[in-house]
């Protein structure tokens, strides 16, 4: 018998009410605003870096992700060349994770399953991570302070730290405050989601050049029966530029799909912080409950349609009357 | 004054881009009609039809978080 950690109610119980009592002290002492809502990232540091390049609140949240995914990744490395055949904690949950999208790749791609499934599994742990890193406090909250026309005043709370309250910004002698803050949600910036789709649809276009050669561009512009069939030769051509449409159309869907979901999602917890009072701050938990959900959901259906797209992508039109004839 | 129209027209276009939100709410209700019928039929395919029933709520519920974010950005004045 495997002995069995005991569930340790006695502390966690304590933990749970530490939170509690201080999310409640300080909804009532700070009550939350609302934070100014803008769709560009904004700049951590005011001036560029170098040249015009600028180091944007989404672009650490990134580089935060990319270590976390790193260091995750190391950390299964050890685990899988210790030796033991039972994986434990964060190794374990990854490998549910990932036994659970190659078993899914497999049923769908078949033998292509070797080229298409790092592709899936690197799409959605990435946007499984920048999702949940709203999760995070400090996390779209902690930020520098910026002088603006809109916004509230600041009150100093020690030496160099502010907090922003709500209160009539008419006779604050400070002037009016906005949090620019050091960390922001990456899919909350549509460059990312962007750059995601341009790379997922890329993909496509290369799976799908290896998997059929010349023969794969022949669904973008379908000359193959138009001198054979002159009626139905042309009805194919112009159903061909559709589909060569509807592949742009795929960059547009993919990237604002996951951008409005997470962003309206921010937008919401800020709107739920600020229009409630402060006794029911509780009420911000759940729809943060809601959010983790979303973000996980959203992950999966980024990662799930790449790995559709390139599927249908390997094997093409004529493979159906292939196999009839057969 | 001419500032207060502009708010006006701002808030009567939110209200007016959230009419796009029926056509999810249509559709979140008949695919999850669909998924509820193929349940009580063969239980035996729940796990499988849960996985499927969310996967296309969350497409649908794609085409209501268009809208929901041109809402918000003529609400808060983001363009």
């Amino acid at each position: 018998m495997e002995k069995t950690k005991k569930w340790r109610w006695g502390v966690n119980r304590w933990w749970v009410f530490l939170f509690i009592g201080l999310s409640i002290f300080f909804a009532t002492r700070y009550p939350p605003i609302r934070p100014g809502i803008f769709v560009v990232p904004e700049n951590v540091i005011p001036e560029p870096l170098f040249g015009n390049f600028y180091l944007t609140n989404t672009l650490v949240a990134t580089i935060i992700v990319d270590i976390i995914l790193i260091s995750i990744a190391l950390a299964v490395r050890s685990a899988a060349k210790s030796g033991s055949l039972v994986p434990k904690g964060i190794s374990g949950a990854i490998e549910a994770l990932l036994e659970a999208i190659y078993n899914l790749t497999e049923s769908t791609a078949g033998k292509w399953t070797k080229t298409i499934f790092p592709i899936f599994a690197t799409i959605t742990l990435l946007v499984l991570f920048s999702n949940w890193l709203e999760m995070f406090p400090g996390v779209e909250s902690i930020g520098r302070l910026h002088e603006g026309e809109h916004g509230y005043p600041a009150v100093a709370i020690t030496e160099g730290i502010s907090a922003i309250v709500k209160g009539d910004a008419a006779h604050a002698e400070g002037g009016h405050y906005e949090v620019v803050p050091f960390v922001r949600v990456p899919s909350t910036d549509l460059n990312f989601t962007l750059a995601l789709a341009l790379i997922s649809v890329v993909m496509t276009q290369v799976i799908g050049f290896r998997a059929q050669g010349a023969r794969y561009f022949s669904k973008f512009l379908n000359f193959t029966t138009l001198f054979k069939k002159p009626g139905f030769g042309l009805m194919d051509l112009l159903i061909s530029i559709l589909e060569l449409i509807s592949e742009f159309s795929k960059i547009l869907s993919f990237s604002f799909r996951l951008f409005g979901n997470i962003f309206a999602g921010s937008v919401l917890l800020f709107l739920v912080g600020s229009i409630l009072p402060a006794g029911a701050v509780w009420i911000q938990s759940g729809v943060l409950l809601f959010e983790f959900f979303i973000g996980l959901i959203q992950a999966l259906v980024f990662g799930m349609l790449t790995m559709v797209f390139m599927s249908m992508a390997t094997h093409g039109h004529g493979d159906e009357e292939e196999h009839a004839a057969a | 004054m001419t500032g207060d129209i502009i708010m006006a027209a701002r808030f009567i276009g939110a209200g007016l881009s959230m009419i796009g939100a029926l056509g999810a709410g249509i559709g979140i209700g008949l695919s999850v009609q669909g998924a509820l019928e193929g349940m009580a039929r063969n239980p035996d395919t729940y796990g499988n039809l849960l996985v499927n029933m969310i996967l296309g709520i969350a497409f649908s519920e794609a085409i209501a978080i268009y809208c929901l974010v041109i809402a918000f950005l003529m609400l808060f004045q983001v363009v």
